[in-house]
């Protein structure tokens, strides 16, 4: 029994430890939001006196792709003083659960997410229309026309390659996506499910645009024969290459990316017949309980480009360039010619006939009689 | 107990008010039980049954046969995973049971401090560790012995599945091992039989509803189970995991509801049978013998004594192998493929939002206490009182046991998302699905605490004058103390690592750690995942070891 005792008394300090050390960042993290409009408010009307829409209040509800963001919302509740709340959830989730409170949504900005989602939301008549001058400005490729939803961003595709694997293996590194049909890489590839990834979904519509239907698809016939597995988390290509499980993974590039290249032996590829893409959306939901305030910062972000850059500067890529292309101070690393030319509008409207074919190419599914 | 008993007599004269309201509250608290479960459990499976024929067009069995044609090798697969998932796991538990039971000494401490810790089983950071010591690349199978082998299959799947559902099926066993009557194995001493023929010809059949029940709840368990497969699983599904998928990445609510309720077929046939084993059990065991430890020397057994030692050490090893490995991922860091320590993420960790360590807690505190009051009650008024359909209540507060999480979760979004019951958003939604989502497990546990309260000390208050209500105060609730502690353990455990359930009812604002971790695993920030793990893990430890000391005192006191 002493024993039991003086086990459960130290498992008690290493958590009054731990709660220690929680409250001495407390009143850090809890005083933040409450003492910031207070101080910087005053310039925020100097600067913007027309701008500012005073009847905004309360708290904004966020749900978004990562709590990065959370700077960028940050400077929003310094500048209007609503307070901002974020949880990080996938686009997928944010669907089902949207489609599920029928109307009666409980959050009131969608910020990052595959572009299909939001098209999808569209339809189903989720979302709010968010009107503004600046709108004007951003490309009207990137954007709803009707202005249900906007783009922050560009997600684009290439391949992760593990060094020290490939070299074990004697495989090549790939340049391009017909070299991955190469017998050489069976079972040493893996992407995530399409259904679950709006990256790896704007892979496979983008190369179904671009080489055709029937090709298309004959395409990633063969590429599932050297397809390991299709991840269920859309960091799995990502994760599973640098933990030396598998050889390549076709991922999402970017400057996280990019930063992986000091602590993991890996290669970066931008695929030399084309990098797909997908835009990232942007939306206010229908219905909302503080719409005004989304709205608002739908505006807000898109007005001012300082806010973009600090947008650019957490996403650790320049693409919002591309989505407003009248932004200065940005420069975009590469030429957008390097993208694959593709119908962007497509994205929505093909996803749920493309995952069906998906589910069945994959094996998940059994072909229908 | 005499001092209850006084106690009831000076109510009969002096509390006359508290008897007259005691009969009304008693009716109340029937009402508040029935009525809740009705609200919380059977509305919301309701609208999951609704939605699977809600079409675009109206109503439709197109999900069901889209499912059935479909998904017929999920389906099988489920149905694989979990027999040979209940099979392989239910060996495990029975040598870990007998290892336990019939251990003494600082043996036992430390194989219960085992068993206590991995209780405490945080959603998917097991199988991230799993893929770290047994992947591909994985330190045990690559590293140490120089395999190569593919663990993303069902074989991983079913392994991980197996090992990680040991711990409560251990004590559950190793429970029923202190129950078999001492007199038993004396008398087969007296006639002449070895320990091998004890273990072979009385243990072993004594434990066999026992292990029946083990072998169909860990079926259940296994179907139902959509994180396991979702992580470890490669290309293999289970009707679970594409569950989780229909929900996540195809946001086809439908879809996933015709599934479950197709899932729920063989859950329904295997609790059938679990009812039916479950009073034989009771009967076998209910001996008065109640022992520390069994007297069983494993070592003599024979062969058979020798592969439960060689079983359960082995899973003991995993086990220790797998926290070791989640407790030091959080301070690794791998740099071109060494690893070195690193403070960077305790570091990371330390900077983080203490607001959703207490709201778990506050959450999880909340939900013990309901909970396990709320199973108290309804364990005495379903055992021990004729309240109307009574069976009926008995089987609905199962049914959150059989279903995924996730579905469960999105059946209270249904249920709950328009006035004038509009719940969504709210802390209450989360801590009722938590709360009814543990509720099987806790009135069980309350059940079989009650089996051991004589009903004649119940009838004896009665004759003494006592009313219901005092009946329920100073019998039923003082001599259900120590289920109140494995339910508060449980409903507290649970409540700090439930994720399925809960995805889809956070909101932003309301943030729990359990939700942190699944967030930092979909992300992929592994060692943020292994350090969350671990807290959680330590403060559910601590907070139980409070519990415990408290109520141990207390005990203490009362005794002297």
């Amino acid at each position: 029994m002493k024993k039991i005792i003086s086990l459960l008394l130290v498992l008690v300090m290493v958590v009054s430890v731990f709660a220690g050390c929680g409250s001495q960042t407390a009143p850090e993290t809890t005083a933040a939001p409450t003492e910031a409009p207070a101080t910087e408010a005053p310039v925020a009307e100097t600067e913007a006196p027309t701008e500012a829409a005073p009847e905004l209040s309360g708290t904004m509800k966020v749900v978004a792709t990562s709590e990065s963001y959370i700077t960028l919302f940050d400077k929003f509740t310094a500048e209007t003083g609503v307070k901002v709340e974020l949880l990080s959830m996938s686009s997928g989730e944010v669907l089902s659960k949207l489609r599920a409170e029928g109307g009666t949504p409980s959050a009131d900005l969608w910020f990052g997410g595959g572009i299909d989602a939001f098209m999808g939301a569209k339809e189903d008549g989720l979302l709010e229309q968010v009107n503004f001058e600046a709108s004007e400005e951003l490309d009207p490729t990137y954007k709803d026309a009707e202005n249900y939803w906007f783009s922050k961003g560009l997600t684009i595709v290439g391949f992760l390659v593990n060094n020290t694997l490939a070299s074990e293996l004697e495989l090549d590194i790939p340049a391009s996506w017909a070299d991955l049909l190469n017998e050489q890489y069976g079972g040493e590839i893996i992407m995530s499910n399409p259904a679950i990834s709006g990256t790896n979904y704007g892979v496979v519509n983008c190369l179904l645009q671009t080489m055709g239907e029937e090709e298309g698809w004959k395409y990633f016939e063969a590429l599932n024969e050297n397809i390991a597995y299709y991840g269920r988390r859309g960091s799995d290509p990502m994760n599973k290459v640098i933990a030396d499980e598998y050889a390549i993974g076709i991922t999402y590039l970017d400057g996280t990316i990019d930063a992986l290249l000091e602590q993991y032996d890996v290669t970066i590829v931008y695929p030399t017949d084309g990098i797909p893409y997908i835009p990232e959306g942007v939306a206010v939901f229908k219905g909302a309980e503080n719409v005004d305030a989304a709205k608002y910062f739908v505006e807000w972000l898109y007005s001012n480009d300082e806010n973009l850059a600090l947008l650019a500067e957490i996403d650790k890529k320049p693409s919002v360039k591309v989505i407003k292309p009248t932004m200065e101070g940005i420069d975009l690393a590469y030429d957008t010619s390097i993208l694959v030319d593709v119908d962007v509008a497509l994205f929505g409207s093909q996803r749920s006939a493309i995952l069906e074919q998906f589910e069945i190419l994959m094996g998940d599914k059994a072909v229908e009689e | 107990m005499k001092s209850n008993l006084n106690r009831i007599e000076k109510g009969a004269s002096g509390d006359a008010l508290f008897r007259i309201f005691g009969n009304a509250a008693d009716k109340l608290i029937i009402a508040v039980l029935l009525g809740s479960i009705c609200l919380f459990v059977l509305y919301p499976i309701i609208c999951i049954f609704w939605q699977s024929f809600v079409g675009e067009t109206g109503l439709t069995l197109g999900a069901y046969t889209d499912v059935l044609k479909g998904y017929r090798t999920s389906l099988w697969n489920s149905l694989f995973t979990g027999v040979l998932t209940a099979f392989f796991c239910t060996v495990l538990s029975v040598a870990a049971a007998l290892v336990i039971s019939s251990s003494r000494g600082w043996v036992k401490l430390l194989l219960m401090g085992v068993i206590l810790i991995t209780m405490v089983s945080p959603p998917f950071v097991s199988s991230l560790a799993y893929i770290q010591l047994y992947g591909r690349r994985g330190w045990i199978t690559y590293r140490l012995l120089n395999i190569s082998w593919d663990p993303y299959n069902c074989w991983g799947v079913i392994w991980m599945q197996s090992i990680s559902f040991v711990p409560l099926n251990a004590l559950f066993l190793s429970g029923i091992l202190t129950k078999i009557d001492a007199a038993s194995i004396q008398a087969a001493r007296d006639l002449g039989a070895g320990p091998k023929h004890i273990l072979l010809d009385v243990v072993l059949p004594l434990m066999r509803p026992g292990i029946l029940v083990t072998l169909l709840l860990t079926f259940v368990r296994s179907i139902a189970d959509f994180g396991t497969p979702t992580i470890i699983g490669g290309r293999f599904n289970t009707l679970a995991s594409d569950i989780y998928m229909q929900l996540v990445g195809y946001s086809n609510p439908a879809k996933a509801a015709a599934m479950n309720v197709i899932l729920l077929v063989p859950t329904l046939l295997a609790f059938w049978a679990y009812r039916v084993m479950l009073q034989k059990s009771d009967k076998l065991t209910s001996g008065k013998g109640k022992q520390d430890t069994v007297n069983l020397k494993l070592l003599r057994c024979g062969i058979v004594g020798w592969i439960a030692l060689i079983l359960s050490m082995l899973f003991f090893v995993m086990m220790v192998l797998q926290y070791v490995c989640i407790f030091s991922l959080g301070f690794m860091k791998v740099t071109k493929g060494s690893y070195s320590f690193s403070l960077q993420y305790l570091q990371q960790l330390l900077k983080y939002d203490t607001a959703t360590i207490w709201r778990s807690v506050i959450y999880a505190l909340i939900v013990s206490f309901v909970g396990t009051f709320f199973s108290m009650l309804f364990a005495y008024y379903t055992e021990r009182r004729n309240v109307p359909g009574r069976r009926f209540f008995d089987f609905l507060v199962m049914m959150p046991y059989m279903i995924p999480g996730t579905c469960f979760g999105i059946g209270y979004i249904l249920a709950f998302n328009k006035e004038p019951m509009k719940l969504t958003g709210t802390a209450l939604i989360v801590m009722a699905c938590m709360l009814f989502k543990q509720l099987p497990t806790t009135t069980k546990l309350c059940s079989a605490a009650l089996t051991q309260v004589p009903r004649t000390l119940e009838w004896s208050a009665r004759d003494l004058g006592g009313g219901r209500m005092a009946v329920l105060r100073d019998v039923i609730l003082p001599s259900m103390r120590p289920a109140f502690l494995s339910c508060f353990a449980h409903n507290f455990s649970s409540s700090m690592t439930t994720a399925g359930a809960i995805i889809f009812l956070i909101n932003p604002g309301k943030k729990l750690l359990v939700f942190q971790l699944f967030d930092k695993v979909y992300l992929g920030e592994y060692p943020m995942a292994s350090l969350l793990a671990t807290l959680i893990i330590v403060i559910v430890l601590a907070v139980e070891g409070l519990v415990w000391l408290i109520s141990w005192k207390e005990g203490k006191r009362r005794v002297s």
